[in-house]
This record gives C-alpha cells, structure tokens and sequence, in this order.
C-alpha cells in the first residue's frame, strides 16, 4: 500500500464526483483555449485570405499617374475603383486576362452572366491636376462597355481566375478583371500602367526609374540654347524643383500662368500669357512688370502706367474665383529675342494645341467676345509667347498652387556662354538626385501590410476570453462545487484518517494530488473541448453571427499557444479552485470530520462584511477607470461583494418562524451556506454577462442634424445640382482603410476626411507641436479598431496624427478627420469632394436620396439614410453582443447544472430527515414544494444579483449613450431565464425525490 | 500510562457553556483496561475523543506515557495519533475505495518503517479472522467483519492506548461477541491500554475496571 495507490482508488471509487471536477476543468480549458482559438484562427483566416487573394505579390510599385509597364520586373496591371452598373467601390484591374471576368459576388450583385455586357465607369487619367485650373473638373470619368467573359471552368464560377485583390478585405472580393490592353487602350495609357506587381521585397526604383515615369521631361530648346524639365501636370513640384537646383547647374525657374485680361485704363488685352520669371526680362520691383511691346502698344501703356491683372485662380473651397493684382509698367521690351520665347509656357491641353484664339477649349469659361482680331493674330503668329512679365516671387505668391509654383525649369551650364549640358546627362543627374518617391512613385509593400492587417482590428481572442471569463469562472465555480461536494461527502474519511494519525497537510496534499491529477485530466480533455469550443463560435460567426464578422471565410486553425494557454490555465485556475475548497480543513477538529462536519467556512465571519465593503468601495473606484475596464473591473468586484453579503448572512443564525412549508425548505439555504453562495454564484455570474450585454445593445439610431449620407466614386466639384432646401456638407477624401467595425483588418492606413473651412470642430484647426496634425475619430473606432486613446499621438505613413476628440455613436466611424488646410497639404492630389452631409427639408430624405443617385448615377453617387449607416455599424455591434450573449447563456446553463447538483446531493443527504417528513404525515407534494422553495429562492438570488451588479456596472455606459436602458427586453429576458431556471429545478427535484425515501428510515 | 486528570469540557451554546465533563480523572497502566458506561449525551465519546488526542478538553490535563498531546504542534500530535493510539468507532469507518488489507495499512502510510506493516497487517488480519479476504472491499463485508477490518487497522502501529467507541453498538449478539473476544484477546496480546465506551453490560462485564458517566462525572461502575 503506498500513497498512490490510495490515490488510485480515490481517483477510481469516487468516479463519479471526480468526472464532474473533470469536466468543471476541461469546461473552463476549454472555454479559454477555445476563446483563444478563435481569435487565433479568425487572424489565421484573415492571414490566409489576404495571402491567397495578393496570390505571389510581395510589393507593388505604384503612382497615381501612369508610368511604363515595363519599369520593373513584375507583372504590370491597372488597379483602379469604380462603378459597375451603378454599383459603386468596385475594384476594377486591368491585367493580363484574355477576357473580361467578374467576381462571383459581384455578379451576384449585378444579376450578370457570361456573355452579358455591363458599363463600367472609372477614373480617367489626367496629368493635370484636378484641383489645378487646368484641370477637367467636369469630365472626371470614363464609361466602357464591357461584355463578361465566359470563364474556361463556369462550375467555379462567373470567374474562374483566384479572386485578385490589394484590399485586404474579409468579405467577397467585387472585382472587375478586364484585359490591360484593352484599359490601356480606352484609358489612352499605351504601354502605361500605375501599378507592377512584385514578388519579391527588393526593389531598387532608383535604378530604374525614368523622369518619364514620375511625369516629368527634358526638352532642347535650341534657340534660347537650353534644356527645359517640364512635368505632365504642367507644374513642377516641390521637390523636383529642389532636386534640380541641387545639381549645381545654373537653373531658371519659370511660371507662366494665363491672365484673362491684362489691363491698362480701359484698354484691355484679353487672354494673355504672363512669365514670372528672374531673368533680363523681369522687372526690378515686385509691384512691376515688363510688357512686350506688341502688349504695350495695344494697351497705350507707357513706363509708370498702373497695369492690372485679371486671372482665375482655383482655390480650396472647390471653385473658381476672379481676382486682380496691380503692378505699374516698368519697362517695355521688344518682341524679339528671348522675350519672343514661346516655350516659356508648357502645354495645356486644349489651348497650346489650337489654331485659333477661339478654338480654346480650356476647363473653364472663356468670354470669346472679348477676343479681338489683333488677339488672333498674335496668336497666329506668337502662338503661346508671353506678353508680359513679372518677378517671379510675386507670380508663385499670386498663381501657386499645392502642386508646385513652377511650370519649368530652364538649364545652362553654369560656367558656360550659351551652351548647356546633354539633355541625357542632365535627366541622368537629376534621376539620381530625385527619390522617386518625393515624386509619388513609390514601393508599396503589400504582403508586409497585409499580413500587419490580418492581426486584426479586433482581436477576437481578447474579446472572447473576457466575456467567456464568466463562464470561466462559472466553470470554475462548478469545479469548486462539485469537488466541494466531493469532499463533504467524504468527510468522515478525512475524519477517520485523521483519527489515524494524518496530518492536516498530509490530506490536503492528498486532495491536491487528487485534484492536481483532475486538473491535468481535465485540460487534457479540454484541450479536445477547446478545438470544439473554437470550431462552434466559428461556425457560429460564419453563420449565425455572419454580421459581426462579414465573411463565411473564417476556418478553424488549431495551434499550440492558444492551446497550451487554455490547458496551462485549466491546470492553474482548476487546482487554485480544489485549494480554494480545501483552505477550510484546518479549523475542524477530527471529531466534527466524523460526525460529518466540516466546519465553517473559509472567511471567517468577521471578515464577510468588511471584504465585502472593501469589494464595493474598489468597484466604485474602477467605474471610473474606462467603460471597458471599468465594466470588468466593477462588475466583478460588485459580484464578489454581493455573494459576500449573502455568505455573511446565511452565516448568521436563522430565527425566523416557520410558518409554513416554503419557509422550512428556505431555512435549508442556510444549511449548507457555501454551497448556497456557489449557486447563486454560478447564476448571478451568467446573468450578468446576459443582463449586461443587453444594456449595451442598440435599437434605435438617432436621426441627427443630417438626414443622409453619400460617397461618392469619382470627385465632385460644384457639379451637384441645386436642390431646394437642400444642404451639402463636402468633405474631402483621401482613401484609406475602413477604420469602422465592418472591417476586421487592422486599418493601417484609414480613409481620411477633411471638412470644410467652417465646420462645428475649431479643434481641428488647432496648432500642435512639431507639425502634428489634430485628429477627430469616433469613439468606437478609435478604441476598438485604431486602438488609440483621446489625445494619443501616433504615426501614419510618415505623418503624426494626435487625437483631440472622439465623437460618440457618429457617422465617422470608418475615418479620421483632419483639417482642410492640413488636408490639401498631406495629400495635395486628392480632389474634389467624395463624402457628403446632407440635410433635407423633413419628409423630403427619400426623394432627395433619389434625385441625387441618379443626377450624379456618372459619379458613382451613393446615397444612405444616416439612420441606416448608423444602423449597419449598430447591427455589427449588436452581433457581437447577441455572440457573447450566447456564452452567457452557456453559463446560465453551467449554473443551472450547478444548481440541480446541489439539489441532488442536498436531497441525499437529507433522505434521512425527508423520509422523517414522509414518516410523519408529509406527502410528496410537500416535500417537492420545500425543496423547489429552496432552489427557486438561490435561482432569483442569483438573477438579482446579476441583474443589479449589471445594472450598476454598465451604468456609466448606459449614461454616456443617453441613459437608454432596454427595460423591456431586460425584463423578459431576465423572466425567461427564471422560467427556465425553475422548470429545470422543478425537473431536478422531482428526479431527486423520486428514490424511495422511507428506506433511509429503515436503514437506521 | 494514560492519566487524565481534572478534565473538564465545555460546549458553547446560545444559552452559556454547556458542561459535558467536568473534573474527570482516570489513570490507566500498561494492559489495563476499562469500560465506561452512560446513557446516552452523558459525555462519554467526548471522554474518548479527549483521552485520544482528537479533541482538546476546556481544562484539565491529558498525558500518555508522560506526553500531553495538547501541548504539541498539530504535524506532531498527528505523529503521536499515528504511532500511539488506535480507534475503533461504532461506524467501521473503513475506506470503502480500498481493500480489507489496504484499509488496514492506511496509517502505515504516515509511518516510519512501512516495509514491515504488510506482514503485521496480514497477521492481524489472520488473527481476527480475515485472512481469506484481504482483497475484498468493505462492502462485500458484514459489519461485524467490518468491525473486525476496524480493529485490526487500530492495532497495525502498536498503539499504547486502544480507544474504542461502541465497538459492537451495530452489531448483531454474535458478531458483538466475537468482536468483543477478539478485542480483549488483541488487547491482552499486546499489552494495550483499552478504553471501551459502550451501552453493552454484557460487554462492559468482560473489563475488570468499569466505569460510569454521570452527572458529567466520572463513577466506579454500581457505586
């Protein structure tokens, strides 16, 4: 006989207990592996979708313009957004596919099948900036009609090509796959594309890259003997205009901008081309300008003549203004020479290529009927020659723009007489001086952010163990219970080994072993339920929940960590809960263990109502530390005080009259009063979680300031048509990530907005430290997707972000938003307006929502009701609930088998004083109402308890979204889980009471 | 010897101390023996359990071969339970997980020396005539049997001092018969102190010493 052996026979004789704290163990192992799991596999999942949908791509080399598709090894593609038969946020690719295909879930959206044709409206290119004023505000888009393909296996689907995509994206791909020669064709980009696929993470751009590639060219002029870099865009940025002043060559800068009228008195010429440049030509004062003599002529202008400038300028407010600048004749100069120079000027489609005056087609309004003969034949016979210039401060203060101040830049040699360096060297030197990305040619690496993304926006593992940490610990409190039950019912054995001459610490070490082995056995076994715990809450999240997580794509991907972790918990937390019961052996003498008593409780009772207190004050303290933490926090602490002011007082000495057979059953709560306090333990617990998580749901969405919302594919301008009553509130848009909780990536780089000047938040033109840009984000997003805290700083693609607001349940939720002015000069080739507030006259939104949709159907216009965007992040968070509600509801039913348990055993050990009862005159029904009477009061115990702990928890919750409480729902649900409670006790104590009593009496 | 002088117990009740014992002192030597009889509540286990180091008295002394077991440590006093005294209840108490010969060793399993317990145990096991069912599990054994296994696991570490609390009180005449044989002959064998609390005359009549509680006093037996 060794100890082991009579640890064998405990584990064996007592087989039935001890496969009750098995799977107490294994429920709570598998509750937290399982949880962990899910969180894994659903970043697994996410892992796996981006990789498989970016297929080979490590990196990508992409521009906003277009570049050749031959600049580096890879495959070439066009990656652009559009609109599919009015289906807007398509991805739309052109790549190397003989035919055009369509995503399934986008031919499900459009009802299309092979051979079907759709329109597909995209971007179209344009060198020159939108926002410029020569950019084509009104002619943003293209339209193509494409038929669908028929794809070689149909059975896979309309589309038999892997569902190609950069967005990393949890839902169906709705993509448009179209043949690159054929976009290239209709984009008018022969030979171009603005992006290359690359499989590898090495790419030298610099090497590469041609000046043709970021828009930029070197032309010979030979008759002013000079090389002049122009760019597409008819502006030269910043940066390579610092690029080319850093090669030590003797530069020029020029820019030429068009006057509509240059005035002296009431002569005036209309049209003109004016150079701001620092040359021979310029005029000493920035007040002056030098007219050419042809302008001096037909103006009647003399030297200290006042000259005034008439121009367009486009400004950020998205319109075209009128203004005027004064200058006073300076010199007059020949129209010879370098002053009769017609390539100071770069190209402006649809005016340097016309014959006449009045062939202009130009992107904004010309008054042909100021152009007078004279006027056509200057251009006849100057075409674009300037006729005036100005210095050439004073032109990039009146014309530039957040494009660049500079049209060109003209190269001599510094050193000598009218020669100037190869065009060949000069593009060679400054390609090595420009990085290619300072010119908007950069490597993005896809894969590496992609696979950043797929660790989540919300990490389900976390989210999962904190609100399986109740049903954790009810599995937990099970444990405790049952091995409690174990123990009681072996507690003249202990009394017995004591009389032999075992020590305390002998038989708790001897009960530890027992349960240092159910602990292992039972995370043994709760590795397997953690696997089935796991692969149920996906399966639950590609169904049930779909809307939570948006995608049926979410696979079970079992690991070692998640798995280790659960069964390393089980292990701890089940053999704390076995030492937890055993800390009350020591008090009891041998004699009390043989008469089956074993004691008091382990808190002594002098002690219940100070910890209990002391639980209180600490819940109150954490609902101050964050709605998150301070829910945890306090809902925990204010249960433990609840069951410790319940303990305390079944301790005390019952004294109340027994006035008839439900108040004799209750005074059996207080005969056991640990079990008692466990049961009411395990339901509050549950009842927490349910009642909680009801008070955090959303119904209904307020109606707010703005009846709609609309995105918009393509960029408007002042192109919305006028509605009555109608208001518009534009904001800019750079494209990002979804920040909302629609998105399960991690946004690495969320969508941007930018209100107008005047807008209800000043703090966003706040002026911060170190040219941090001010933030506003919505609360949730900001906590939940960004991760992010109220006045956190942080980085986003090389730009410091500092949130100073947080906006409660907005409309906001995928986005930051910055300032205008801090918008146009991050992102200065973002154009137009692609987001839109909108108020309507009341009852009005629904037809608004349809004139606009399908006045501006060529944009890509799509218009919601903001009640029904604020619904569609409520349903998500709703899901959420209604899944961890679900696990409250597991608890319930841990709980409920806690309790019937302790009916069981109560009823046994009591067989002797109910067959008394029945001996005495007691019929069945009596003693079924007794005992009822005792579960019935520990059930509504602990359905108050939880209840209230969860009312007072969520409270600051609940008042921060407007005091909403969802009484109604709350009481039916809380009288639901009573009903079942006390249907399933009236079961348990009918079983219970079915054995044959008056045996007990016999076997006295 | 078992000297138990002036103990007195008390019980708290809502009503003030309820006294069980009061002044009571008895001393055994070595291979004596003695019943103690009482009705029922008259404080005779609780005499037991103080004289077996189970329950401390309110007042009053207890010593055995000059040790008084209330004055040491609970690991100690657990260690002197072990090796000094054997209990025998009205209930077998035996572990009804583990076999005849296993419920004998279980308190060889805190003891020094285990490698020579199983053949003692065995021994005993013959002598109370049991041998033929070492295997068998307390179930399968009637209660006079179950008493039998009980006093043998009593007498596995040689106790100085046998305690045995209505040894035959469930028991049928006959198998209280046999018990109680078996009893006095292990106990003369061994040279035991033997304290019985029993309701039994018949077997309080086997004791040369025979005592009475009453009054929560301790009497000569007919005095």
């Amino acid at each position: 006989m060794r100890t082991y052996t009579l640890l064998a026979h405990n584990l064996t004789w007592y087989w039935r207990t001890n496969a009750a704290v098995l799977l107490g163990v294994a429920t709570a192992t598998g509750v937290l592996g399982g949880a962990a799991l899910v969180g894994e596999s659903v970043r697994a999942s996410l892992r796996d979708l981006v990789l498989a949908r970016l297929g080979n791509t490590d990196s990508i080399v992409t521009r906003a313009g277009f570049f050749r598709q031959d600049l580096a090894a890879g495959t070439p593609i066009i990656a652009l957004e559009g609109v599919v038969d009015h289906e807007a946020g398509v991805e739309v690719y052109g790549m190397d596919t003989p035919q055009v295909l369509i995503t399934a879930a986008l031919a499900q959206e459009l009802g299309a099948k092979p051979g079907d044709d759709i329109l597909l409206r995209i971007p179209k290119p344009s060198p020159i900036p939108l926002e410029s004023l020569h950019g084509r505000k009104d002619d943003v888009g293209r339209t193509i009609r494409l038929t669908v393909g028929q794809p070689e296996r149909p059975a896979a689907g309309i589309s038999d090509l892997p569902p190609f995509s950069l967005r990393p994206q949890q839902g169906d791909v709705r993509a448009v796959y179209v043949p690159l020669s054929r976009l290239q064709r209709d984009l008018n980009q022969p030979g171009k594309v603005n992006t290359i696929l690359v499989d590898h993470a090495s790419i030298n751009l610099k090497r590469h890259y041609t000046l043709a590639d970021v828009g930029l060219r070197v032309r010979t002029l030979e008759k002013p003997g000079c090389l002049s870099l122009e760019s597409d865009s008819a502006l030269i940025g910043d940066a390579v205009a610092a690029a080319a002043g850093s090669l030590g060559f003797r530069i020029q800068p020029i820019l030429t901008y068009l006057a509509n009228g240059i005035r002296v008195g009431k002569r005036e010429i209309p049209y003109s081309l004016v150079t701001a440049i620092d040359s021979n030509l310029a005029p000493a004062h920035d007040d002056g300008i030098t007219l050419n003599d042809w302008a001096a002529r037909e103006l009647g202008a003399r030297v200290g003549d006042p000259v005034t400038l008439e121009y367009y300028v486009w400004r950020s407010d998205a319109r075209l203004h009128t203004e005027t600048a004064p200058f006073r004749v300076e010199r007059i100069v020949p129209l010879a020479g370098d002053a009769a120079d017609p390539n100071f000027a770069p190209d402006y489609p649809g005016i340097t290529e016309s014959r006449n005056l009045r062939d202009w087609d130009p992107p904004f309004p010309l008054d042909m009927t100021r152009i007078r003969p004279a006027d056509e034949q200057y251009w006849n016979r100057y075409r674009t020659t300037p006729k005036a210039f100005i210095r050439l401060a004073r032109g990039r203060a009146l014309w530039g723009t957040r494009f660049g101040s500079l049209t060109s830049i003209r190269v001599r040699i510094q050193t000598g007489l009218g020669d100037f360096p190869p065009s060949p060297a000069f593009a060679e030197a400054l390609r090595t001086a420009l990085d290619p990305a300072r010119a908007g040619l950069t490597v993005v690496p896809v894969r590496a952010q992609s696979l950043e993304a797929a660790r989540g926006a919300t990490d389900f593992g976390e989210y999962f163990v904190y609100f399986s940490f109740f049903l954790m610990v009810s599995a937990l409190l099970l444990t405790g219970l049952f091995f409690k039950l174990g123990i009681e019912q072996r507690t003249r054995e202990i009394g017995v080994l004591r009389s032999l001459g075992f020590s305390v610490s002998k038989i708790r070490t001897l009960f530890l072993l027992e349960g240092a082995v159910l602990a292992l056995a039972g995370a043994v076994a709760g590795v397997g339920a953690a696997l089935l715990y796991g692969a149920l809450v996906l399966l639950g999240l590609r169904t049930w929940w779909f809307d939570a997580v948006g995608t049926r794509l979410l696979g079970l991907h079992a690991s070692v960590p998640p798995l280790a972790l659960g069964a390393a918990a089980g292990v701890v937390t089940g053999l704390a809960s076995v030492a937890w019961t055993l800390r009350g052996l020591r008090p009891v003498t041998p004699r009390a263990l043989l008469a089956g008593d074993l004691g008091a409780a382990w808190l002594g009772r002098r002690f219940r109502l100070p910890a209990a207190t002391l639980a209180v004050l600490l819940a109150a303290a954490s609902l101050f530390a964050g709605q998150t933490a301070g829910f945890f926090g306090a809902g925990t602490l204010l249960l433990v005080a609840a069951l410790l002011f319940q303990s305390a007082w079944f301790h005390t000495r019952g004294s109340q009259h027994i006035g008839g057979l439900v108040a004799l059953g209750l005074r059996s709560v207080r005969y056991r009063p640990g079990r008692s306090v466990l049961c009411i333990g395990l339901i509050a617990s549950a009842t927490f979680v349910i009642a909680s998580l009801e008070a955090f749901r959303r119904d209904g969405s307020p109606a707010g300031a703005f009846q709609l919302v609309a995105d918009s594919e393509l960029p408007i301008f002042q192109n919305i048509p006028p509605l009555e009553g109608v208001e518009f509130i534009p904001f800019r848009v750079h494209p990002g990530d979804d920040a909302s909780c629609l998105n399960l990536y991690q946004p690495q780089n969320p969508r941007i907005l930018a209100p107008p000047p005047r807008n209800p938040w000043p703090l966003l033109d706040s002026r911060l430290p170190g040219g941090t840009v001010p933030a506003i984000a919505d609360a949730n997003s900001m906590t939940y997707s960004l991760h992010r805290k109220l006045g956190e700083e942080f980085e986003l693609a090389g730009v410091r972000y500092r949130i100073v607001a947080a906006l409660q349940d907005s409309v906001f939720q995928g986005e930051l938003l910055i300032s205008e002015e801090n918008f146009l000069s991050l992102f200065p080739d973002s154009a137009g307006y692609r987001f839109f507030l909108i108020r309507t006259p009341p009852g009005k939104a629904d037809e608004v929502a349809r004139t606009l949709t399908s006045a501006l159907a060529d944009y890509g216009f799509v218009v919601q009701s903001t009640a029904a965007r604020l619904a569609s992040f409520h349903k998500v968070e709703n899901t959420y609930l209604s899944t961890f509600r679900a696990l409250g509801g597991l608890g319930l039913l841990l709980g409920t088998v806690g309790l019937a348990a302790v009916l069981m055993r109560n009823v046994l050990e009591r067989r002797r004083e109910l067959a008394l009862l029945r001996a005495v005159g007691y019929r069945p029904r009596h003693l079924f109402t007794m005992v009822l009477a005792e579960n019935v009061f520990l059930l509504l115990m602990g359905l108050a308890t939880g209840a209230v702990c969860a009312a007072l928890a969520t409270a600051p919750a609940v008042f921060a979204r407007g005091g909403h409480v969802p009484v109604a729902s709350l009481a039916i649900l809380l009288a639901l889980v009573a009903a079942t409670g006390i249907a399933s006790s009236s079961m348990a104590t009918a079983a219970a009471l079915r054995s044959p009593l008056l045996d007990a009496l016999k076997s006295e | 010897m078992l000297e138990i002088s002036n103990v007195t117990k008390q019980y708290p009740t809502p009503r003030g101390p309820l006294t069980v014992l009061s002044a009571v002192s008895l001393s055994l030597d070595r291979g004596e023996a003695a019943a103690i009889m009482g009705p029922s509540g008259s404080g005779k286990s609780t005499l037991l359990y103080i004289a077996g180091a189970l329950e401390p008295p309110t007042a009053g002394t207890v010593t055995l071969g000059g040790v008084n077991p209330y004055t040491i440590p609970e690991k100690e006093l657990a260690a002197f339970r072990n090796q000094s005294i054997g209990f025998v209840f009205q209930d077998d108490c035996l572990l009804p997980q583990c076999s005849v010969l296993e419920n004998v060793l279980v308190p060889t399993l805190v003891a020094k020396d285990r490698a020579v317990y199983p053949a003692r145990a065995r021994e005993l096991l013959r002598q109370v005539g049991l041998e033929d069912r070492l295997d068998h599990r307390p179930a399968a054994l009637s209660g006079g049997e179950k008493q039998r296994v009980a006093l043998a696991r009593a007498l596995v570490l040689r106790p100085r001092l046998l305690l045995c609390d209505e040894p035959t009180g469930n028991l049928d005449e006959a198998s209280a018969e046999m018990v109680a044989a078996l009893l006095l002959e292990l106990h003369a064998q061994q040279a035991t102190i033997l304290i019985v609390v029993t309701h039994n005359p018949a077997l309080a009549a086997r004791f040369p010493k025979r005592y009475e509680l009453r009054h929560a006093n301790l009497h000569p037996a007919g005095a």
